[in-house]
């Protein structure tokens, strides 16, 4: 048992799009930023021009991480973390992401994450904070083993969490049971809850999220020939009172995913600003002669976007949309495995016990952020969906949050509610424990 | 134990009491609110009241747990009652209060050893009449 209620836990929800992390009983998150690092490798780093830029966010992993991966190629690297880290440009330097479906694949990636969202955001010391953390339901005994060892050995916490996303969005909503619909930056996952537990073998999940979203607009509008500047490729001045000048400008070492990431910053707020969910499945032929909408592009350049404001969120219910956008043709290797939102909820369900489908139809929780402004049609169209596809006796109800922030951060809110309480305390998996019986023990203490 | 589970205790009075609306039946529904980090008592209903009567004790804007003594006479002309356990999280309630209840849940509900059916209600239409007649038939 860990009994410091007086100094209070720190929250992180790492997702696959922003890292979220705080202080427990606070109502939104401290810190928010990028889940993916800006890398080079120690070679480039040498080169004098770069050198002067480094800004301080830069964490060196070669010095700091204790290297549990011993993986000789990434110690050589420099990641850059935080989103104004990553707003610089540098040459060379590529976007990682250190998670796969939510998974961790490259633990350095997750502590220099970590790192930096205790000591340049949250600036406390690890060693006095119990840390909850909030992990995919799909997370397996060696990851979560994995977090265990990392937290206690590294950062030295006196106490630890492990809680899943789907059971902290269902309390946060009042609810013990519930079918937790969550899309978010990477992928859509679809998870059972029932009395505070994750029925796993009914957890379904799929790889189009918000940002395979942002990509199909992308592309899409590339194939129209409106290419987006990303912000370091041009200045723009005012020569005179309200006429701009647009210089291009030319970095030759950029590398390729650092300008896809530039542009998923600006192909994503213009999904938020015009994209909507039709409320019937997309047809080209009827979204053909839909007016069009202008955007106005940070270069001063205004594209109008007609049939792809509807064609993208409609992705979201039927997945092989995806394939007739030019330049999206990777994702046909995964398409015919990729199921619907609708399909994805009732093969759920189904794979749950005939006792508890009829509660789990009727408490259907969305949390659509893979396009956050068009969430109340997202649901409307998802009920609607359901409601022919399921079974007479169910009574369909889905439902979401009327809040925006409770919406964007529900998981990391019902973590900050659950590691403040009191009574909770009693609950952490702590420091003595970790020694006494090895990492293995969050089996235990954290199911 | 679920995972996340908030470890709220759960006072003494809670059984004895279910114990009284289970055995003696002495009460016809017991409302619970979480008070100090332990769950306790918070209204007894008479044997006589009605299931209209146990639907107004729940406050708007809080949440509740509750237990009820749902008589009703089956097909067979057969005189039958099943103990219901209702989990009250109104949509208006805080976001703390739905978190602690929710996550207190499972725990109380083991130590009311006779529960024979659960419902859980975020708005009344959700633990209204025809769905408990429902659920018990």
């Amino acid at each position: 048992m860990y009994g410091g209620d007086e100094v209070s836990a720190i929250v992180i929800d790492l997702g696959s799009h922003t890292c979220k992390a705080g202080y427990a009983g606070e109502d939104a998150p401290k810190a928010v930023f990028p889940s993916v690092v800006g890398a080079m490798d120690q070679m480039e780093i040498d080169d004098p021009e770069s050198t002067e830029n480094n800004s301080g966010s830069g964490v060196d992993s070669k010095n700091n991480v204790r290297n549990l991966d011993s993986d000789k190629k990434k110690g050589k690297c420099k990641l850059y973390v935080g989103t104004q880290a990553l707003g610089y440009r540098r040459d060379h330097m590529e976007i990682l992401s250190p998670l796969k479906d939510g998974i961790v694949l490259d633990w350095d990636i997750v502590d220099s994450i970590w790192d930096h969202a205790f000591r340049e955001c949250l600036l406390i010391e690890t060693k006095e904070h119990p840390m909850l953390l909030a992990e995919p339901s799909s997370n397996t005994q060696q990851q979560r083993e994995r977090t265990a060892e990392l937290m206690f050995e590294k950062y030295k916490v006196p106490a630890l969490f492990l809680a899943k996303n789907a059971v902290l969005t269902s309390f946060a909503s009042g609810r013990a049971t519930s079918l937790v619909v969550d899309s978010g930056g990477g992928s859509t996952t679809v998870a059972p809850v029932h009395d505070g537990y994750v029925l796993q073998k009914a957890v379904a999940t799929s790889p189009i999220g918000g940002e395979l979203l942002t990509d199909c607009l992308l592309k899409s509008l590339e194939s129209k020939g409106l290419t987006i500047k990303p912000r370091y490729s041009f200045k723009r001045k005012e020569i005179r009172s309200g006429e701009f000048q647009t210089v291009d400008l030319d970095f030759p070492n950029t590398t390729e995913s650092y300008k896809l990431y530039c542009q998923r910053i600006i192909a994503s707020d213009i999904k938020e600003c015009v994209c909507r969910a039709p409320d019937t499945p997309y047809d080209e032929k009827s979204y053909s002669n839909i007016p069009m909408t202008p955007y106005e592009l940070p270069d001063g350049q205004t594209i109008e976007i007609g049939a792809d404001r509807f064609k993208v969120p409609d992705v979201l219910f039927n997945p092989s949309l995806v394939q007739t956008i030019p330049g999206m043709e990777s994702f046909a290797d995964i398409a015919p495995s990729v199921r619907g939102l609708p399909q994805m909820v009732i093969e759920s369900i189904n794979k749950c016990d005939v006792d508890i489908r009829r509660e789990l139809f009727s408490s259907i929780l969305v949390n659509l952020l893979a396009v956050q402004s068009s969430m109340q049609q997202l649901k409307e169209r998802l009920e609607k969906d359901l409601l022919e596809e399921s079974p007479q006796t169910a009574r369909v109800k889905v439902l979401a949050s009327g809040n925006a922030t409770e919406r964007r951060f529900s998981v990391w809110i019902g973590g900050s509610i659950l590691a403040s309480l009191g009574s909770f305390q009693q609950m952490w998996f702590s420091k003595t424990e970790y020694e006494e019986h090895g990492a293995s023990y969050i089996q235990r203490k954290c199911p | 134990m679920a995972n996340a589970a908030s470890g709220m205790a759960v006072h003494d009075d809670c059984k004895l009491r279910f114990m009284e609306l289970k055995a003696k039946r002495s009460y016809r529904f017991i409302l619970f609110k979480i008070e100090k980090q332990q769950v306790v008592v918070d209204k007894l209903g008479l044997p006589t009241e009605s299931y209209d009567d146990f639907t107004a004790s729940f406050p708007v804007d809080e949440c509740r747990y509750a237990v009820y003594d749902f008589d009703y006479i089956t097909d067979e002309n057969c005189q039958k009652s099943k103990i219901f356990f209702i989990a009250w999280s109104p949509d208006t309630s805080k976001v703390r209060m739905k978190m602690v209840y929710a996550s207190s849940k499972d725990r109380f509900k083991r130590e009311l050893d006779g529960i024979q059916l659960e419902l859980q209600a975020t708005d009344p239409s959700e633990m209204s009449l025809d769905i408990v007649k429902e659920r018990a038939f």
